[in-house]
């Protein structure tokens, strides 16, 4: 073959190459660009960020959707629900729907799609929000069900919310990858590489506006923004920080989560609240801030503003570095062994810049008089000390964590962390086990009021943790649509909510 | 030669069998990988259902015996993260490790000779600082950084390329390039360190004294004399590659076996750490075989 030949052919496959890459999508089929690959799709998984960012509301819809705002559930594939007693809740289910296989959806669909999530023979990530419930499924009627738990279920609207709904064709015994829902999107290819959602032509609802969308996944934050900039991409979530640089394309939002410090109360000197509070008024939090970007949030409670329970008037703890060490000096005087090592345990890359918060806030306790050790942990071994049992060789310790509720309620947060028995509570006090106790069973104004003086008693009488921030999250939307992120984007992106510019 | 294929095959297929047992064992060592794939407020119920749904209630030793039982009727176990068959899913990833390795090492390969061979042939002259400076930076600049700058200047400053991914002529670039750095560089250097002893070899200047070009001396004579230390160092350089090119994969969203591998240990998905280090142990298995016949080819005096 000739120097000729050889150029040709090298020349040709370039603009092959060139023509593939530059090929431009249909008006209608946007890409989004994911941090992290879905490592399956099996519905029962959605809480999971990356198949819940793909399926919810996609493919698979819930009973109930909480509206971001309130944090209250709204219909969804229910329309309208009642509880007949404190066990017991019967739904009215929406007319005209169909899955994308022809099935029928109604009663006998949603206690098949019930069953199968508690039927505990495939591994069901959602089923981690309603703990130890019991639940019996009951059609009355071709679009009515009853739903019947073994306890008091106050706030069952709000737990079938991660309900997601499959059609009656998919196996009940093993998980599955090819989901079969009501959503408008229809799963058409799913590889290594990528994940094809095609518009479901016999949806229910209104036609979404786009009729494609394939998702890629890039960990790296710089890559995954400059792909929204360049054009191979229309919208990424989760980016950077430092990659948010671009006001019209960058947006800020509360994410739902929330950074804390857990203190284990097992210990001296961590044992006597005094220690608690100085720890607390003892980081310069304007400074600590600086970390987290400008848009971040001081928190004072473990759950975001329009969660059921959360107190906008409960104040954080402020700077008061004086004070810390004259609550230190009294507990000293008092025979606290306030000198006592405390271990500091940080989690390799919980989110930006963690290790370096780690590291200010050592040297700040330091500042005041403790003395603090900063251990990094990688997740593994962090999760030993996060969840119960913990380990026995452990001392006083305390540790990062960041909690994510987007579920509408303080039940998903209150009982794991503040209970005697909640799986990573440190502390052991009867009358608070009490009071969680009652809020759980409340409904209404009266659960509202119940969560919210528990957040403050856990904050200003007993501080049993050190809340930092709620978090932020950047979103990077390119200039062919038209839609904002909220604090459900760590969770679901429904596709139907994006309009294309024209 | 057969029969030295046959008992290097025999003694590859013990070491698989080893090396598995040992990864049995250490992956089990990690702990619980219910803490991983449960979300982090599941109950001690469903910890233990997930515990029981992938045998992981037995003693060690009965699954480690379930296990052998099962790699005898080739069934190489579920992956509980990616609800399918574990060697599926890596035999699915090794391909485009393998394609994005051997392109990246025969053309790193290829270029470390020529640019060695050449800089060996004037040793101190411009060529042979410019090629010295080159391959040194490209053995010692982290892949990761090159990367990244090289989306920056060609992706989103010239858009010239795409950021990453795959499916067109295109998409192989920055991969390949970033890929062939270490390798090249590595190569170039040996390649002209052997070149130079071997130019300076008594054969060398009998060619010379008989008059024969110059091009040929080097490139006839010389270079093959010297290619087994550069084939020895590029079958370990291969054999890096085919283990995974993690940094290049991960930020060119390669879906290759190096990533696959690492996510897996990260979620301590067993069947699949298993499943990607049998492929890619084979695949080493046969890579060190080949170069050991090729050595066989390079050097007559070598015999099996």
């Amino acid at each position: 073959m000739g120097n000729k030949s050889v150029r040709v052919i090298a020349g040709a496959m370039v603009v092959a190459g060139w023509a593939g890459y530059a090929a431009a999508q249909s008006a209608s089929e946007i890409k989004i660009v994911l941090p992290e690959q879905p490592a399956n799709f099996e519905p029962c998984g959605t809480i999971i960020t990356n198949v819940g960012q793909i399926l919810s509301r996609n493919v698979v819809e819930p009973l109930t959707i909480i509206d971001p705002k309130s944090g209250q559930p709204t219909p969804g594939l229910a329309t309208e629900w009642k509880q007949t007693d404190p066990n017991t809740w019967q739904l009215k289910l929406r007319e005209g729907v169909k899955f994308q296989d022809g099935a029928a959806f109604d009663a006998e669909a949603v206690k098949f799609s019930i069953e199968r999530m508690t039927g505990g023979k495939l591994t069901c990530s959602n089923i981690a929000k309603f703990g130890d419930a019991k639940l019996t499924v009951t059609p009355l009627d071709e679009l009515t069900v009853e739903i019947k738990s073994d306890k008091p279920q106050p706030i069952l609207p709000t737990l079938l919310s991660v309900v997601m709904i499959v059609s009656p064709n998919t196996p009940a015994d093993k998980a599955v990858n090819d989901p079969v829902g009501t959503g408008p999107f229809k799963l058409s290819s799913f590889t290594p590489q990528t994940v094809v959602l095609e518009a479901f032509d016999g949806y229910w609802g209104e036609k979404p506006a786009i009729a494609k969308a394939s998702y890629v996944w890039r960990p790296e934050s710089s890559i995954r923004a400059a792909m929204v900039e360049t054009g191979e991409a229309d919208l990424t979530p989760s980016i950077a920080i430092q990659d948010a640089t671009n006001p019209e394309t960058d947006f800020a939002y509360l994410n739902s989560e929330t950074t804390a410090i857990r203190i284990d109360a097992g210990f001296a000197p961590l044992d006597d609240v005094r220690i608690r509070k100085a720890l607390n008024l003892a980081i310069d939090w304007d400074g600590l801030a600086q970390l987290f970007g400008e848009d971040v949030q001081r928190a004072s409670q473990m759950v975001v503003t329009g969660i059921n329970g959360h107190d906008d008037k409960l104040a954080p703890w402020t700077f008061d570095a004086e004070k810390a060490r004259a609550l230190i000096a009294e507990a000293k005087a008092a025979g606290v062994p306030v000198d006592t090592e405390i271990e500091l345990i940080g989690r390799n890359g919980i989110y930006p810049n963690g290790t370096e918060a780690m590291e200010a806030m050592m040297a700040m306790w330091q500042d005041v008089g403790l003395n603090v050790k900063l251990t990094m942990l990688d997740v593994n071994d962090w999760l030993r000390y996060l969840q119960k049992p913990f380990p026995e060789s452990r001392g006083p310790n305390l540790l990062q964590m960041m909690h994510d509720n987007n579920k509408g309620d303080a039940a998903f947060t209150i009982p794991i962390f503040y209970t005697s028995a909640g799986s990573y509570s440190t502390f052991n006090d009867a009358a608070l086990d009490k009071e969680v106790a009652d809020a759980m069973a409340a409904t209404g104004e009266d659960r509202t009021a119940k969560f919210k003086a528990i957040f403050a008693k856990v904050h200003d009488d007993l501080a049993v943790d050190i809340p930092m921030f709620h978090m932020i999250g950047y979103t990077r939307v390119g200039s062919r649509l038209e839609w904002k992120p909220d604090i459900t984007t760590n969770s679901e992106i429904p596709l139907a909510n994006i309009a294309l510019k024209d | 030669m057969l029969g030295y294929i046959g008992r290097r095959a025999y003694h590859s297929v013990i070491s698989v069998i080893g090396l598995l047992t040992l990864v049995f064992f250490l992956t089990r060592l990690t702990g619980d990988p219910s803490a991983l794939y449960l979300p982090l407020d599941s109950s001690l119920e469903a910890r233990q259902a997930f515990a029981r749904l992938n045998g992981l209630d037995q003693p060690i030793y009965v699954q480690f015996f379930q296990y052998l039982q099962n790699l005898m009727s080739l069934d190489f176990g579920q992956s509980p993260r990616q609800n399918r068959s574990a060697i599926e899913v890596a035999l699915e990833a090794f391909p485009a490790t393998l394609k994005l390795a051997l392109v990246a090492m025969s053309l790193a390969t290829v270029l470390a000779i020529v640019v060695g061979a050449l800089a060996a042939a004037r040793p101190g002259s411009l060529f042979d600082r410019i090629a010295g400076l080159v391959s040194l930076a490209g053995a010692s600049t982290p892949d990761f950084w090159i990367a990244i700058v090289g989306i920056l200047v060609f992706a989103v400053g010239l858009g010239m390329l795409p950021t990453s991914g795959t499916g067109t002529a295109l998409h192989w670039i920055m991969p390949i390039a970033v890929l062939m750095l270490r390798p090249f560089g590595l190569l170039v250097q040996v390649v002209r360190g052997t070149m130079i002893s071997a130019l300076a070899s008594p054969f060398i200047k009998t060619a010379h004294a008989k008059g024969m070009k110059r091009r040929k001396i080097i490139f006839g004579h010389a270079l093959r004399n010297s290619l087994l230390p550069v084939i020895t160092v590029a079958g370990d350089l291969a054999t890096g590659l085919i283990n995974g090119a993690v940094v290049v994969e991960t930020i060119f969203g390669w879906p290759g076996i190096g990533k696959l591998m690492i996510d897996s240990i990260i979620q301590r998905d067993f069947a699949v750490v298993q499943s990607t280090i049998l492929v890619t142990a084979i695949a080493i298995f046969i890579v060190n075989i080949a170069i050991d016949l090729l050595y066989a080819v390079l050097d007559p005096r070598i015999r099996y």
